[in-house]
């Protein structure tokens, strides 16, 4: 399938990417800026990913054979996904996406081999345990709201209280680049579906949408 | 995971470190509830805005995907939008 080896062909691309980059920058400060999700050029890099992903459901489910909750739960994860490796792997929320979608296809591949060995997360529920000792002012509330902050971004409710802020921080800036790509997607996608049917013709017209 | 972090030796992170992340979390959120001085916003008033804006983002995540999914269902029927786009976006 075309589709299928312009999509491995991306993704070598992208490993090459992570491996040269990952060369350059240096240990010192935040791995991951939260500004980089500002940059046009990652918009443009995860708008090209994301519309990679969406043909790649769209192949993968003819029409009107999957009901239209579960199409759009697959667009969600097909986005999700493309948006953690957009962030190339340098945050823990992206990891934890990419990770958990493999470990749950494994899972279903291997459920009738052996029995499935995912521990149960068994987190202490002392609030304590989560701040350095000798830190004053961690109280309960505080304790609480940083939990629910654990649970909200992936793969991060066992982190120290700094690490979950970078990550939150981080995840925060992708997630507005993510509604604005596909946003302007979604502009994209109606436009053309509402000048083609207003033309009626059928016939392919060439007229660019508005920018 | 010590060893990202830009000053840790051991296991305690110092205070003002804390605050930097805090400050730039505040600075992330839509400047709503920020008022003169805001030094004076506690971190659990944070925390919560923070948790409310992330899962009011999930949200709009949820209905553009929602949005986008109808749209594709409506475009496999006219080819040639597929074509404009992808040429479009290379």
């Amino acid at each position: 399938m075309a589709s299928t080896s312009s999509s491995t062909a991306v993704d070598e691309r992208e490993r090459k990417r992570k491996r040269t980059s990952g060369g350059e920058s240096p240990a010192a400060g935040a791995e991951a800026q939260p500004s980089k999700w500002q940059t046009r050029r990652e918009h443009e890099i995860y708008s090209s990913k994301l519309f990679e992903a969406l043909r790649l459901v769209r192949a993968g489910s003819p029409a009107s054979s999957t009901t239209t909750p579960a199409r759009s739960r697959l667009v969600r994860e097909a986005a999700d996904r493309a948006l953690a490796v957009a962030a190339r792997g340098r945050s823990r929320w992206s990891r934890a996406i990419l990770a958990s979608r493999r470990r749950r296809l494994q899972a279903a591949h291997r459920a009738r081999l052996r029995a499935p060995t995912v521990p149960p997360s068994r987190h202490p529920s002392a609030a304590g345990t989560s701040a350095a000792p000798g830190k004053a002012s961690k109280t309960p509330a505080l304790a609480r709201k940083a939990k629910v902050l654990g649970r909200l971004v992936p793969g991060c409710h066992k982190l120290p209280f700094p690490a979950l802020l970078s990550e939150a921080s981080d995840y925060i800036a992708a997630l507005e680049m993510q509604v604005r790509a596909m946003t302007a997607l979604a502009e994209v996608l109606s436009s053309v579906s509402s000048s083609a049917s207003a033309s009626a013709s059928g016939s392919s017209s060439s007229s660019p949408p508005p920018a | 995971m010590s060893g990202r972090r830009s000053s840790s030796r051991g296991n305690s992170v110092s205070e003002e470190e804390i605050n930097e992340l805090i400050s730039k979390l505040q600075s992330l959120l839509p400047a709503s509830a920020r008022r003169r001085g805001s030094s004076q916003a506690s971190t659990t008033k944070l925390l919560k805005e923070t948790c409310s804006y992330i899962k009011s983002l999930h949200r709009e995540v949820d209905d553009l995907s929602d949005r986008l999914s109808d749209l594709m269902a409506t475009m496999d029927h006219n080819s040639p939008g597929a074509e404009i786009i992808r040429s479009l976006l290379r």
